[in-house]
């Protein structure tokens, strides 16, 4: 208990003195987290719209399909995309292996269904009197799918930010992919996994902090939002 | 909520990963670091011995300083750094697996192999040694390990790197020189525990289970000092337990993009003077002992010949 | 005569199996007030929806100022914007009133000026102008429905659509949406096409009726001649004509008929031939009730028995037994001064002018 409350202590002091090595792993984190939630929803929200507002054949199927992979196991996309972008592998030429391009990479790969699946069903759950109104007034195709952005905005809001909460706390895909090199790659994640088996408790604990803190500000967001 | 939210919360994410990496490699802004140039990136893979001790957080910024590099280390075990080499993932791969290292240089994957540092291995358990090893051979200690395991596997446990890893791989020589299948052994009950981590964790695994367990004794050392370790070294000094550090290139005729200038110039800097000298104290001041030994000083059987390490690699001309 | 501002002809509309709207041809002229009554789930909603292109016809044409607008996309959308269109339970955006009411106009591109002038006009029609910065969604359902009505007029469309415009609000609120539509009519002589199962609205703000039940069109016409000279029993049970009796016309001399209707022989008035089988649609409200035969210019009177009473809102519906079904309505203080009751035997009268006489289709 002792060596626990005297590695919380140090870990506040980590915290409080802003120690350069624990602000740049947390930072890092956040960067890399938040390109990968800014490419996932970048690519989402129109995928997403074109989803939900056409009809056409497994449209169910595709959307269940998404819903299962809302559980992607990390390692798994870890795996997928060690073997793509291993300079031996066919994206190879790309030469990002054990760099933040490929943990980029990799996040969006494994929070795009969960984005997506979580747009389509915040557009699905806006009335559909909305979209008629809105076409009756005359909106285009493309004001209507604004305009249900819009009206459904809180929910897609919702699926934005659980696509960067599950970003920046996946350790797997970023220990395999990332490396966790020193002062590169190491993100709170890998640094949490790799340093406690290090015996580095301390830088541990204070890593885990900030991301409990992360956590706690990402639930608290969601709950003002679902709360309108 | 304000008008288009989502647009200002896109933007945010956006500018925000653009502020990081505007500020370029991260690397740069790390006190520790000095200035280096951040679009060279020199990736190694290292048995991961050599990081749970520290020896590279002490090394990098030396490297980085003189090859204006920006050094990227991997912790991955023997068997997963060759596969990185092979798969041309890294430039240059720090091993400790004498038969693999061979295969992988006629393979063709690698060049340009020195042995740099040299330590031993140990076997470690509870104080109390309820399979009585203390004072046996390597190999005796593992027979009565297996006795005892398989009687009161309660008791004795003994676990493994299980990671086809230097160490994993020495322990299954053992084995073998013991007289055992490693397959039967592997397989032989609860007593027998892989644990598939680095060598400190499965340290702190053993620790944690009062088991028995095989370390580099630089790692068993670093690990005791750091968090106090509950089991004991209980048998040393077998000439089997002889641990011989490599560094490899990658064949740059197997994988164009692989750095080799700068691995050949890393490569000679291990076996050089200056760092040989500081293997030679590193850790003296913390544990009273240094964790490793030059390679220079290896004189037993099972040493490398001495063209291993003094002979400087070759500048790479190009095929 | 000039082109109709919309046409459909031999439009249908199928959700899966099921006919919604089956091979209807309207006309609807410029400028006119046109309500489309039935029972709910006839296939009004589904019938304006086609009519403001928010859905394509299984089958048939649609023409509007003209041009026909059945399939080409873009020229939909175009045509689209020439009308408004209120839903039965109408939706707000989540934003401001004024922002509800200007959507449609960005849409379309307007200049701000443009915008604002005539979002601060379409408020000022509804009289919601203090509401203007209001969150659309803390509207009660009356509020609601004049800032929907608001802001599909913000547009100035051609054409207006109303899908039962008082439906779902309360007495109070109903009036003042009818007359906001009543004051819009009036004034901007703007086309509207109404949906109702409002009889009397459809009365009073239409100038011309049209009675869709189970997906067909089945008569057009004046609310006069809607409510006076259905042309079927189906649209004579709709608007409320009690008594529908089936009969065959006996004898003639010259306008005045005498039908019977198997025991009875009722006097009206009609161009069918002796032998033609007819319907006689009677009024309850043109039947009157006597406790003695008195003498009077009405050609029918019946004796018969009251089988049934009952009240509805201030009028009581009496059914007699006169041979043949006959149904009634008298106020309350008529039915306690004349003491009715079940049983009693009383006298019937109405004039043969009262009898609508329509052709038996089998």
């Amino acid at each position: 208990m002792t060596e626990l409350w005297e590695g919380l202590v140090t870990a506040v002091k980590l915290i409080i003195s802003l120690d350069p090595e624990v602000m740049q792993i947390a930072g890092r984190s956040l960067a890399i987290s938040a390109t990968s939630s800014a490419i996932a929803a970048l690519i989402c929200l129109p995928l997403g719209a074109v989803i939900h507002f056409n009809r056409f054949p497994g449209k169910r199927t595709l959307i269940n399909i998404i819903q299962t992979l809302f559980s992607l196991p990390t390692v798994a996309v870890g795996l997928f995309v060690f073997v793509m972008f291993s300079s031996a592998g066919p994206l190879g030429g790309f030469g990002i292996m054990f760099s933040p391009a490929v943990m980029v990479v990799g996040q969006v790969v494994l929070i795009i269904p969960l984005m997506l699946g979580l747009i389509i069903s915040a557009l699905s759950a806006t009335d559909k009197a909305i979209t008629d109104t809105a076409v009756s007034l005359g909106a285009s195709g493309f004001q209507m799918s604004v305009i249900t952005f819009r009206e459904a905005r809180f929910g897609v809001l919702a699926g934005l930010i659980m696509g960067f909460g599950r970003a920046i706390s996946e350790v797997g895909l970023s220990l395999m992919v990332g490396g966790n090199i020193r002062g590169f790659t190491r993100t709170i994640t890998t640094a949490i996994s790799l340093e406690t088996s290090k015996g580095d408790l301390e830088l541990a604990l204070a890593l885990g902090m900030i991301l409990i803190f992360i956590a706690l500000v990402i639930n608290i967001g969601l709950n003002r939002i679902q709360q309108r | 909520m304000k008008r288009k939210t989502i647009l200002v919360i896109l933007a945010g994410l956006v500018l925000v990963s653009l502020l990081v990496s505007a500020a370029g490699c991260p690397a740069k802004t790390e006190s520790q670091y000095p200035l280096h140039d951040p679009m060279v990136r020199f990736k190694i893979a290292t048995t991961t011995s050599l990081y749970d001790t520290g020896l590279w957080y002490h090394l990098e910024p030396i490297f980085e300083e003189l090859a204006n590099v920006e050094m990227d280390i991997i912790y991955a075990g023997t068997g997963i750094a060759l596969e990185y080499g092979r798969r041309g993932d890294v430039d240059a791969i720090i091993v400790h697996d004498r038969a693999r290292e061979d295969m992988f240089l006629a393979d063709g994957y690698g060049i340009n192999r020195r042995n740099f540092a040299y330590n031993f291995f140990l076997i470690a358990g509870p104080e109390s040694d309820p399979a009585g090893i203390t004072g046996s051979t390597a190999s005796e200690a593992f027979e009565k390990l297996y006795n005892a395991g398989l009687n009161d596997p309660d008791t004795v446990k003994f676990v493994s790197r299980g990671d086809d890893s230097g160490t994993h791989a020495k322990e299954k020589l053992i084995w073998s020189q013991a007289g055992f299948d490693y397959e039967e052994i592997r397989n032989s009950g609860k007593w027998y525990v892989e644990a598939g981590k680095g060598m400190g964790p499965t340290l702190l695994m053993a620790n944690e289970m009062q088991a028995y367990v095989m370390a580099d004794i630089s790692t068993f050392l670093a690990y005791n000092l750091k968090s106090g370790l509950d089991i004991v070294s209980l048998v040393e000094e077998d000439p089997i337990f002889l641990n011989v550090y490599a560094a490899i290139a990658i064949n740059p005729e197997t994988h164009s993009k692989a750095r080799i200038d700068i691995a050949n110039r890393f490569i000679n800097w291990l076996i050089s003077a200056e760092v040989q000298d500081i293997i030679s104290t590193y850790g003296e001041a913390e544990y009273g002992r240094p964790l490793f030994f030059p390679i220079a000083g290896c004189d037993m059987p099972g040493c490398p010949p001495v063209e291993d390490y003094t002979l400087p690699v070759p500048e790479y001309t190009g095929s | 005569m000039s082109m109709a501002l919309i046409e459909t002809v031999n439009i249908t509309r199928k959700y899966g199996k099921q006919e919604i709207i089956k091979n209807i041809s309207l006309k609807v002229e410029q400028g006119e007030v046109l309500a489309l009554i039935g029972p709910t789930g006839a296939g009004k909603t589904t019938l304006l929806r086609l009519l403001d292109l928010l859905e394509a016809p299984a089958s048939g044409h649609i023409y509007f100022d003209g041009r026909e607008v059945t399939d080409n996309k873009n020229r939909r959308l175009q045509t689209r914007r020439r009308m408004s269109f209120v839903l039965q339970k109408p939706v707000v955006f989540n934003m401001s009133v004024s922002d509800n009411i200007a959507c449609g106009l960005r849409w379309r591109k307007e200049k701000e000026a443009t915008v604002s002038q005539r979002v601060n006009s379409a408020l000022e029609l509804v009289g919601m102008t203090e509401y203007s910065s209001r969150n659309a969604r803390t509207l009660s359902g009356g509020e609601t429905q004049l800032v929907a009505i608001a802001r599909a007029l913000a547009i100035a469309p051609e054409v207006l659509f109303l899908d039962e415009p008082t439906a779902n609000l309360d007495p109070v609120s109903a009036a003042r949406i009818e007359e906001v539509l009543a004051h819009i009519i009036g004034e901007q002589k703007t086309t509207v096409v109404m949906a109702t199962h409002d009889m009397a609205q459809g009365q009073r703000l239409a100038g011309r009726i049209g009675v869709i039940i189970n997906g067909e069109l089945l008569q057009t016409g004046s609310p006069n001649d809607i409510f006076s000279t259905p042309q079927n029993t189906r649209v004579a049970e709709l608007v409320g004509i009690g008594n529908i009796l089936g009969g065959v016309i006996a004898n003639r001399d010259n306008e005045l008929v005498g039908i019977d209707v198997g025991g009875g022989l009722i006097q009206a008035i009609s161009d069918y031939h002796t032998g033609a089988e007819v319907h006689a649609l009677i009024r309850p409200e043109d039947v009157t009730l006597a406790l003695h035969k008195d003498a009077s210019s009405a050609r029918n009177t019946f004796e018969g028995s009251i089988t049934r009473i009952f009240p509805v809102g201030a009028l009581v519906r009496i059914e007699l037994d006169c041979g043949f079904p006959l149904l009634t309505v008298v106020t309350r203080q008529s039915a306690q001064d004349l003491k009715l009751a079940v049983g009693n035997r009383v006298y019937a009268t109405f004039k043969a002018t009262a009898v609508h006489v329509i052709k038996r289709w089998n």
